[in-house]
């Protein structure tokens, strides 16, 4: 009962407290497609913004949207110089087949691994797809949760602000 | 008491998810220099008896699952605790999880070359045939480590891990795990090779529980069983690329270690799994191969059930989310089997006599799975059998799946796959005849305009099972299904579905459910029965328990 009303207490302060952007974290270990160790320190885009996808190769919403994105991808990178990185979550029962699926599907994002699902657990993503937009200091200033067909068009006028030096809120 | 506590979690949940929809966007929250950041989970369940769908009656009627994840991140620092509520647990999840309290607490440091965690913490070796800690909220399975794990890199492209803890067991903690691991990146330590397009890693690992010594007894001689009060289990592994090839290798071996899983023999066991890829742009091909013999590994060697496990042995079949493709899912059966699996993807490319307009993708998956060819040479105390390696047993799985997705017009996308499944339920653990079903799927996705999208999906499954009364296999028969979801810009989505066994079976799943999402918030009601399994719907991807009545799922990251 009393652990109850602490915690309660503790929910409400955190809550109310200052709110400020958390950054991305730079200190967790994820592995490339070719099977070397990482930090996400290496998730940069020299000031430019950065959306980060969290996905897997049996989650169809996932491919619906990296499919989606990919057809305008380059007219995106080009106009607001953004760059898309997808973190996988696939465990050992489907890691193996991320490089292939990537490829297969002509994806020419920077893909990495997050087996042990640290890089998840630090974002606090609960569900696939969960997508992120880090402006260009590395603040993550916005996420979303799902996709359905057309809405990479709103993440599209946020990537846009962003780039122009926007706020996002 | 019980309830007053359940109003308190109710309200917490709600305020915190109040106040993430309310500010327009969800942010980490500044405390002394560093950010608080978290996650919110409520689910529940106002279930009603049903014994078609095999949902029970609820004698506290509401059935809940609460959690908050609460993240302090601060440069190097981080901490982090969970606190978890099943009051009561809902359907599918084990009534061991009954309670309330502080389930998960942990204090980190890490830099780029030094990593420590006190308190519980998630970690896998390799594919994780020696160890893997980890959890799957939605199936109530988690057998976190509590104790120490650090990680240090010497030199670049070396990486040394070493863990001790006792794993998680609902709401205490049992047995004792100590375990080691190494990996080396050839092209970082060696200079020359720095450039290479080959790329080689090598990794090793060793873990060990320890148990004490408990009366068994023998089958025959009525002797108590000597039982190894340690157990050790280690692997190699490999992982070579070049350009578009990939190889990645596996074996793992594990000492005596007589237990419940494998009814007390004293056989060693080890495990194979092997992967080789191909790939381009617009092509992929992979094929794996695994071999697993006795390697249940347990914490605790008297507990059966899915908790306490140490290791974990990938299955490599694919994950299927349609409904009648994964009605019966395949499950690793870590005390022997042997599979073979076959992945090939092709994209025609756009205006090609096949591609068309759009291009058109194909997919091919086939996997086939069978027990091991064993010889029995005694109960409890003995070796227990013999095997070949490269012999087969009966088949426990098969299933090859053809998908074909298109699009139509730049308005209307179509997917279509056509399934072939074969299932033994004796990986379920009872004996019946082999199941073999044809499955055909249709899935198309009309964008509307910017704000409206449309989907349908039609399923047909033909089955040569029959609905058996004793058996109580209640996914028997021959089944259709339709889906419609519409979806109002990224916000909105209302999903109307139901699954029909029109012969041979029985039930009738109808449902509906309505779902909101702002941000990293979801709110999602649905009323009707609900089969368990992984259910995409709304843009997102979720296991979900079988249930009756309403059920109303919120979830919110900040």
């Amino acid at each position: 009962m009393k652990k109850s009303i602490l915690f309660l207490a503790a929910m409400l302060v955190f809550g109310f407290a200052m709110s400020q952007n958390a950054k991305l974290p730079e200190n967790i270990s994820i592995k490339t497609l070719d099977g070397k160790t990482v930090e996400t320190s290496i998730i940069k885009n020299d000031g430019h913004p950065i959306i980060i996808s969290f996905w897997a190769t049996w989650c169809k919403p996932c491919n619906r949207e990296l499919n989606a994105i990919k057809e305008v991808y380059e007219e995106w990178q080009e106009e607001t110089g953004v760059k898309l990185v997808a973190i996988s979550i696939d465990d050992s029962r489907s890691a193996s087949k991320v490089k292939p699926h990537v490829d297969g599907n002509g994806w020419e994002y920077e893909v990495y691994l997050d087996q042990n699902q640290d890089f998840k657990r630090a974002m606090n993503v609960v569900n696939v797809p969960h997508t992120f937009l880090i402006d260009g200091e590395g603040n993550i200033v916005w996420q979303h949760t799902s996709y359905v067909d057309g809405s990479e068009e709103e993440l599209f006028e946020l990537v846009k602000k962003l780039a122009n030096g926007e706020k996002i809120n | 008491m019980k309830s007053i506590r359940a109003k308190i979690i109710v309200f917490a949940a709600v305020t915190v998810a109040m106040q993430c929809v309310t500010s327009t966007v969800a942010k980490a929250q500044g405390i002394l220099g560093g950010h608080v950041t978290g996650n919110v989970q409520f689910d529940g369940q106002l279930s009603k008896r049903d014994t078609i769908i095999g949902s029970s009656d609820v004698p506290e009627k509401l059935l809940t699952n609460a959690r908050a994840d609460i993240l302090y991140t601060n440069g190097n620092f981080s901490a982090g605790l969970r606190y978890e509520a099943y009051l009561g647990p809902m359907l599918g999840f084990n009534s061991q999880y009954t309670g309330q309290g502080i389930a998960n607490y942990f204090v980190s440091y890490k830099t780029q070359t030094f990593a420590v965690t006190a308190g519980h913490f998630y970690e896998q070796f390799g594919s994780g045939m020696t160890m893997r800690a980890y959890e799957d909220r939605y199936l109530g399975l988690d057998n976190a480590l509590r104790g120490i794990n650090v990680t240090y890199r010497p030199w670049k492209g070396v990486t040394l891990k070493g863990l001790v803890g006792q794993q998680r067991y609902f709401w205490d903690t049992k047995g004792l795990v100590r375990g080691m691991d190494a990996e080396v990146s050839f092209n970082d330590i060696i200079t020359a090779w720095n450039e290479s397009k080959t790329r080689f890693t090598l990794g090793g690992s060793f873990v060990s529980k320890y148990e004490e010594d408990e009366t068994i007894l023998a089958d025959i001689s009525g002797f108590k069983l000597n039982l190894p009060k340690n157990v050790a289990a280690s692997s190699v592994r490999m992982d070579l690329n070049r350009g578009g090839f990939g190889l990645q290798a596996e074996y793992a071996f594990k000492s005596q270690d007589p237990s419940i899983v494998n009814d007390y023999i004293y056989k060693n066991g080890n495990a194979l799994w092997l992967s080789a890829s191909y790939s381009q742009k617009g092509l992929s091909a992979n094929i794996q191969a695994k071999r697993v013999d006795n390697m249940g590994f347990k914490s605790v060697r008297s507990i059966s059930g899915e908790m306490l496990y140490i290791n974990y042995t990938p299955s490599i079949t694919k994950q299927h989310t349609y409904a009648f493709l994964s009605m019966y899912p395949y499950a690793t059966q870590s005390t022997g089997e042997m599979g073979l699996q076959a992945d090939f993807m092709y994209k025609f490319k756009k205006e090609s006599l096949l591609g068309g307009k759009y291009g058109t993708d194909i997919h091919i998956n086939a996997s086939l799975i069978t027990g091991l060819d064993t010889t029995v040479l005694g109960g409890k105390g003995t070796e227990g059998y013999s095997s070949s390696f490269f012999g087969t047993g009966e088949t426990y799985y098969g299933d090859i799946s053809l998908e074909i997705a298109k699009k139509l017009s730049s308005k209307v996308k179509l997917t279509a796959t056509y399934g072939y499944v074969v299932f033994n339920p004796v990986v379920e653990g009872h004996a019946g005849d082999i199941h073999h079903n044809h499955v055909a799927i249709a899935d198309l996705t009309w964008k509307i305009n910017r704000k409206n999208v449309l989907r349908f999906e039609a399923e047909w499954m033909g089955s040569d099972s029959h609905y058996d009364p004793i058996v109580d296999d209640k996914r028997a028969g021959d089944w259709i299904m339709g889906l419609v979801e519409y979806n109002f810009t990224s916000a909105w989505f209302v999903s109307l579905s139901d699954q029909y066994a029109y012969k041979d079976g029985v039930g009738n799943y109808y449902n509906l459910s309505v779902g909101y999402t702002k941000g990293a918030t979801r709110l999602q009601v649905g009323y009707g029965k609900q089969r368990e399994g992984i259910i995409c719907i709304g843009g997102v991807c979720r296991n979900v328990p079988a249930s009756n009545g309403l059920t109303f799922s919120l979830t919110t990251s900040f």
